[in-house]
Parts: C-alpha cells; structure tokens; sequence
C-alpha cells in the first residue's frame, strides 16, 4: 500500500485533479447527447485514468506502472474511441434523441449514485487511509454510472460507452486500491474489453442492416412468446 | 507386473486411442477400428476387473492431474467384479457395434460419423473408472463424465426420430438431480473426512451422527437408484434405454444401472460400515416394488426395447432386494445370510449384465433388420433371422428365471437367504422376508410371461408387417457379438459352481460383517451354514436325457400310425391370416384385467352409428393405453407447476435489453444501499 508521507502534495493534488476529471468525464457522458461528442468525453476519460496511473507510476518510481500509463492512454484514449467511432457513421442517427430518463434527472441520479459509492466504500477506505485510497470512490461512481447509462440510453453507441465507462472505472478501482496491478491482469483485461468492443461493433453493424436503425429496444421482436 | 495395472492402462489407452482414431480416420472404416479397439478396451478392463477380483491390489494417485484434488484410483476385489461386469458387455457392444453402425447397413442410420464414434470409448472409458475411482472428486468427475457421454450417445439418432429429443431431456434432468443428490451426501461426508479419499471417509464414518449417516446414505441412495432406475426415479430409463442405439442401449441397460447398485453397496456398507437397520429396509422395499412395478410394466409393454428397458427396472429392484436384505442381517448381526443375500445380488448384476447384453443386442439386430420395435408389426422372424431368433430364445429364457437359465441360480440363491432370514429374529425380519419373497416369485412369474410374450409374439407365428416379411438376418460381426453374449450366458447358467467362490473376496470387500456365502464342488452349488445345494449342471443334463427320452418316444409311437399331410384347423374359416395371431397387446390383456387397479389402463371405445338408424353400428373404435402411472401421479403435477412458474416468469421478460439490464442494476444498487444502511 502506498505510503502517505511518500506522497507530495503535489502528487496528491495532480492525482486528485484526475480522479476529478475521470468523473466529470462520466457525468457529461450522461449529459451530452451528441454520439460524436460522448466519444470524445469518452477519450478525455481515458486521458484522465492514464494520468491517474501515471501520477501513481511517479511517485512509487515504477516502470512497470509507467508501462501501464502509456497502455492505458494507448487502449482507451486512442484505440477504443477509434473503433467506437468506426461503428458510427453507419450507426444511422447520430444523436440520443429520448433517453428513457432525461437529462436532468440522469444528473440528480449520478449525484445519488456518487453519495452511494462513497457510503459503500467508507469500509475500504478505513482499512488503509491514504490520500489515494481516498480516490477509490471515484472509481466505483463511475461504475455505477456506466451501469446508469446502459440502462437508460437506447442508441448501440451509447451502450457501448456505458459498457466500457464500468471497465474504465473497474480499471481505476484496482489501481487506488491496489499497490501495483500486476501487468498481466492489465493486458488480459485490456484485451477482454478489445473483444468486448469489436463485438459490439459487429453487431451494431448488423442492428443497421437489419432494422435500419441501432435502438436497442427494436430488439423486443426478438424474444420468443 | 500386476495384472491389474497392466489391464486397466491397456484399457484406457485403447479408448483413448478409439476415440482419437474416430476423430481422424474416414467415414469407411470408421467403425470397424473404433469397435475393434472399443473391444479391446472392454477385454482389458475385464482382465484388470478379474485380477482385482483375485485379490490383485492396484492403487495410483495423480495428484497433479486434477485441480484441487486430483486423481486417485484404487482397484478392490468389489470395484473389480463391476469393472469386469462392464467391460464384458462393451466388448459385446463395441463388437455388434462395428456392423450395427457401419455406413454400409440399411438405412443408413448415419451412426458412423464422427460425432457418435468419438464419444462411444469415452463412455466405455468412463464407465471403466467409477468402480475404480477411491475419492469423491475422482468419482463425481468420472460418474458425471459417465452422464453426459451417456447422454450424448442416447441424443445420436435426433434428427431421425423426435422422440429421441425428448428422452433425452427426462435423462439430462433425471441424471443431474441424481448427481446433485450424490453430490450433496458425499460432500456433507467429506466435510468430516480431511482429502476426501474413500480410506479417509471410511475411518472418519464412526464419528459421524447417526442423523449425519442417515442424510449421507439417504442422498446418494436417491441419486444412485435413479441411476439404477429404481421406481420412482425410472421415468428415464423407459424412454432413454430405447430411443438410445442399440448397442448403446445395451452398455446403459446392461452395464452403466449397475454402477448405481455398486455405489449403494459402496457408501452403505463400505464406507458408512451398514449403519441403521431403517436403511437397509428402506432398500429392500423400493427393490421390491421396483420389480414388481418393472416386470407388470413390461409385461404390458408392446415395445422390444421399451420392454427390455422395464425388465433392467425390474431386474435392479432384485438387486436391491438382495442387497437391502443383505444391510438388514450385517445390521443384525447374522454374517453368513448378510453374506448370502450380497452374493445373490452381485451374482445377479453380473447374470443380468450378461443377458441383457443379448437381449439388447438381438433386440438390435431385429431393429436394423426391419426397422421397427413395435412387437405388434413383428412375427414370423424365425425363419428370416434364425440366428437372432436362436439367440433371443437363449437371452429370454436366461432372463426368466426358469431352471437351464442364468437368472435362475442367482433368484434361488436369493431366495433361499430370504426365506432363512424369515427365522433370522425380530418382527421385522418376520414380516420384511416373507413380502420379499412374495415379491421376487410374483416378479418370477410376470418375467416368464414377458418374455414368452416378446420371443413368441416377436418371432414366431407370421410376419404381420411387410418390414418383418422382408427381413434379412444381420451381419457376421453382429451375430458374433450376439453368440458372445450368449455364450456368456449358458456359462453363467451352467457352471454358478465357478463363479459363486469367486465372489467370496468381492463379498468380503464390502464389509467386515459379510461372510463368504458358498463351499465349491465340482458339480454342486452348496452352501454354508444353511441347507441348500444346486447343481445346474446335473439339471441341465436330467433335462437333457429327459427331453432325448420323449423325443424318442413319440418316433417309436409314431412310427407305428401312418402320418397324413394336412391343413391347420381353422374352424373352417379359410386360410389363417396373421390377423388372427396373438398380438403382443391381446397376449397382456388377461395379465392387464388381473392388475387393473395397478396399471390403471386407459380405455376407449367410440362407437358410430349408421346415418339412417342409431339401432346399427356403422364402426366401433377401440384404443387402449396402459400409461406409467407412477409417472403421471409423481412427475405430472411437478412438470405442470414448473411450467406455470416459467409462465409466471415469462412476465419479467418482455424483451427489452434495458428492462434486463435495469434488473441487475436496480439489484446492485440495492445491495449497495443495504450495505451502506447496514453496516
């Protein structure tokens, strides 16, 4: 666990100006409804979770964790808002025109949320009090609403950004919660959510073909009765 | 070098080569090389199940070959009877196999593809281990994997026949709740025994509470009858048996229901050490019930495989019979008949294997012949099938308990510890002995009318179909396969003086409380401690002389009248037709008004009148049905309650990914809230 009075202060701001960025990321994720510009809040989070693993890379002078910085900004800044981008233009309309909850009270509920994941990890955090252990209720807000945006948003891309917001602030939960996340466990779900993600993307192709159109709930045809 | 190892790795090396070969080699001689090494891996296991059974130790322990628990391995002279046991039928099935699924048989049944040929050595393979497995993760992983390559072999002929999907959805459900049951009453032992090894359980079995021993032998009792199809958990085995191919049918109705009474003698007396006497009468009943219930099912049955697949029911329910008598007198102390009724029973698991093996088989050979199980559309197959006719006659009088038939020696043995055991002491001995004995002679007699029913309704008289009027007899391979079975069976028959002392060290493995049942003579079975002795052999050859003196006589007295061709009577009403035969249904129906209350038959008369006059009948229709009650009493009002909740739960899902979703998120988030409230 890192050591609190390892940290500067200026460590601890920068790491605490990601952590702030990581969640306004995910709640402007909730308040846009352009699919472009989701794609691109969705990037700047990636950046922001980059900069939290190289804030950390820094201060406990790890290479291994340094790697891992340049990983993340390469996978989730770059490669996954290149894909996810790749899916749209075929992705018929390029806005979430009625999400099944609105704006304003998708913004109270990611408030909610955000008091639920600093109750829910009080416990965790008095197991070891640092100023990074601190941080890790950002990472579960951000998955809960992740969680929040795929069930409320009807359009393919937006799902695909909810599922990858849960893996992102999976991601941030188990670098402020853990001292190191051992390299491979990185690569082998950096490479889960690849998959997850092209996947998605095929299918969302399909979706067009097939209805002309990506609302998931044109899906409802699909269950038997 | 033990035999043992060398019979057991020689096994499982040829099914793993089987099934590797299945995978490669083309469609041609798929078949013959994967029924060649079937059966060699079959030959192989019984060499290693007969020196286990002499007393040749074999212990192997992998460690490393399974997470968490590994392998381990043990060859004892009970698990070795049973590996023997099925090892002798897969060589007769791996043989009949390599004709019955040869691309170049009639029909084309399509069973030489490499889906079917690949699974076929596992099952052998896997059937092999669980008598030979020696802890409870090296049993449940060889018992499920014995399941579900079982039930891959059952579903080969679906698209062919839609009844086949659905026997299989009763056996895929039937088979996991028995493997769940064992699973829970060996894991709430092992929870008391360190490892899990069977050494561990069997010395931590004293410390357990009688309640704790009670639920354990309870629960895998439940899981290993329905294996066994032990009523009421038989609803499967009437439509899984069948609808399987035959050879496979074979392999299951002869070979795999017997692993469910190795796993009862197993935990009852080798590892929980007999327990209570409430078990053991609880045994006995459902085998009592289970063999009358089976053979009256049978009886009615107008099936060939469906009838033989009743007859394992009624068959297993004797097994238990013997061994359920044999827990109550180890209970009570009485060595020598707790010894005798065990004898009896593994004496009749190795008879039965041997003839259902041929029963199955030739039961096969008509199938493939004519292409129907239906004993009504049959007749008239002697002279087109002589060989499978020859041998079914063999298969149906060894399994009808009449003197010259296998099954004969093993239901006297029974017997004779039943009707000792009635003076064994106690009132429950005084009223359990007596109904047993009732049971197995009332079971006796429905097998022989069975039986009479399906050789002589099924082969003689004239063929009532035109697929039974143009049958042709099977293939070498099949004939062989058959022969070999019977072979088994007129030795089983004949010479019981051999194998019997055989069983002493198998009897002597189960427990200390069993005695050795039987002193050997050269030509007469006779036993210790009881009066008993039997000598087949000098019956046969009594039987033998007797029926060379009739024949005799008739000539002489024949000889002395003149002899005239002439016609059939037929009462004057022209040439008989086959529809004046005895069918299968009207040869069961004075057996179906005896047993009305029990079978419950399903009867239905329409009548229709003339247009012009309700005075004259214009047609009568007749339909009956004798349906499984214990299924529709016992397994209808369950299916029908969780179709209404999947009803009910199909409410919850109109379709919509987010209602699916919002499910799990609103179930998250609430857990989360509790957490937080809570804490």
């Amino acid at each position: 666990m890192t050591d609190t009075a390892a940290l500067s202060s200026l460590s601890v701001q920068l790491l605490y100006l990601s952590c702030g960025a990581f969640l306004l990321a995910a709640v402007v994720v909730l308040w846009r409804r352009q699919l472009a510009a989701i794609v691109r809040v969705f990037a700047l989070q990636g950046v922001a979770l980059a900069g939290i693993v190289a804030v950390l890379a820094v201060e406990q002078r790890s290479l291994e964790l340094a790697l891992l910085a340049v990983g993340v900004l390469a996978l989730r800044a770059i490669g996954l808002p290149w894909l996810v981008r790749r899916a749209m233009p075929a992705a018929g309309p390029a806005r979430e025109t009625s999400p099944l909850v609105n704006v304003a009270a998708s913004l109270l509920a990611a408030a909610v949320l955000t008091l639920l994941a600093y109750a829910v990890a009080q416990p965790l955090i008095t197991l070891s009090p640092s100023p990074v252990t601190r941080a890790v209720p950002v990472g579960l807000t951000v998955v809960l609403v992740g969680f929040f945006v795929l069930i409320t948003r009807r359009r393919a891309v937006s799902q695909v950004i909810g599922f990858l917001l849960i893996d992102n602030g999976i991601t941030a939960a188990a670098f402020l919660t853990t001292a190191e996340v051992p390299l491979i466990v990185e690569l082998g779900v950096s490479l889960d959510v690849l998959f997850a993600v092209l996947v998605l993307q095929v299918l969302t192709t399909r979706m067009q073909a097939a209805f002309g159109d990506t609302d998931l709930d044109d899906l409802t045809e699909l269950r038997d009765t | 070098m033990n035999p043992a190892a060398v019979g057991l790795g020689l096994s499982l090396g040829a099914a793993a080569v089987a099934s590797v070969t299945a995978l490669v080699c083309p469609d041609r001689v798929r078949p013959l090389l994967v029924g060649l090494l079937a059966a060699v891996s079959g030959a192989a296991g019984v060499v290693a199940g007969v020196a286990g059974m002499a007393g040749h130790r074999l212990a192997v322990t992998l460690p490393d070959l399974l997470p968490l628990f590994g392998i381990r391995l043990v060859l004892d002279p009970l698990g070795g009877l049973f590996m023997a046991a099925v090892g002798g039928v897969a060589v007769a099935a791996a043989v009949f196999g390599i004709g019955y699924t040869s691309p170049q048989g009639r029909g084309g049944s399509g069973l030489h593809r490499r889906a079917f040929q690949v699974v076929y050595p596992l099952f052998v393979a896997a059937m092999l281990l669980v008598p030979a497995a020696a802890s409870i993760g090296t049993f449940l992983v060889c018992w499920e994997l014995m399941a579900v390559t079982s039930l891959l072999l059952v579903l080969a002929e679906h698209r062919r026949r839609p009844a086949v999907a659905q026997a299989g959805l009763w056996y895929a459900v039937m088979t996991h709740l028995g493997m769940v049951a064992i699973l829970v009453g060996l894991v709430l032992f092992a929870a008391h025994a360190p490892g899990g090894s069977f050494a561990a359980l069997r010395d931590a079995a004293g410390e357990l509470s009688p309640l704790v021993r009670g639920v354990v032998f309870v629960a895998t009792l439940i899981g290993f009858a329905s294996k066994s199809g032990v009523v009421p958990l038989h609803v499967w085995l009437p439509r899984a048996h069948p609808e399987a191919p035959s050879h496979v049918s074979a392999l299951m109705s002869a070979a795999m229901v017997n692993l469910g009474v190795y796993g009862i003698v197993r935990v009852g007396f080798d590892l929980l050490g007999v327990g209570s006497r409430w078990w053991w009468v609880l045994v006995l009943t459902l085998g009592a019930v289970s063999a009358v219930y089976g053979i009256l099912q049978a009886a009615m049955s107008t099936d060939l495989k469906r009838l033989l697949g009743y007859s394992t029911t009624e068959n297993m329910g004797l097994v238990l019979v013997g061994v359920g008598a044999a827990g109550m007198f180890a209970a009570a102390g009485n060595q020598v008949l707790a010894g005798l009724a065990m004898a009896a029973a593994l004496l009749h698991v190795v008879n039965h294997a041997a003839f259902k093996t041929l029963l199955f088989l030739s039961a096969g050979s008509v199938l493939h012949a004519t292409g129907t199980r239906d004993l009504d559309e049959l007749g008239g197959l002697r002279a087109r099938m002589p060989a499978t006719t020859l041998l079914f006659g063999l298969g149906a009088l060894a399994a009808s308990a009449l003197p010259l038939g296998a099954a004969f020696v093993s239901e006297w043995l029974l017997l004779q510890g039943l009707i000792h055991g009635v003076a064994a002491g106690g009132v429950a001995f005084a009223v359990t002995m007596p109904v047993a004995v009732a049971a197995v002679a009332l079971t006796a007699g429905l097998a022989v009318a069975s039986f009479v029913k399906a050789f002589g309704v099924g082969f003689l008289a004239r063929p009532r179909s035109a697929a039974a009027e143009n049958a042709t007899e099977s293939g070498p391979t099949m004939i062989g396969a058959m022969g070999l079975a019977g072979a088994a069976c007129v030795a089983l028959a004949l010479a019981p003086t051999v194998l019997v002392p055989a069983l002493a060290p198998v009897v002597g493995a189960a427990g200390p409380l069993l005695d050795s049942p039987a002193a050997q003579g050269a030509l007469t079975l006779r036993l210790v401690a009881v009066a008993g002795s039997l000598s087949p052999l000098l019956l046969a050859a009594a039987l033998l002389v007797a029926a060379l003196a009739v024949v005799l006589l008739l000539r002489f007295v024949a000889d002395r009248r003149t002899r005239r061709q002439a016609r059939l009577w037929d009462c004057g009403a022209g040439p008989l037709s086959a529809r004046m035969e005895y069918t299968a249904t009207s040869f069961a129906e004075p057996l179906q008004r005896v047993f009305d209350d029990v079978l419950a038959p399903e009867l239905d008369v329409d009548v229709t009148h003339v247009q012009e006059s309700r005075y004259l009948v214009d047609s009568v229709e007749y339909r009956a049905r004798v349906p499984d009650r214990i299924e529709r009493r016992l397994y209808q009002p369950v299916l029908r309650l969780v179709d209404a909740w999947g009803q009910a739960g199909r409410g919850l899902a109109n379709g919509s990914v987010h209602r699916y979703l919002g499910y799990g998120f609103y179930t998250l988030v609430g857990l989360l809230v509790l957490l937080a409230v809570t804490r």
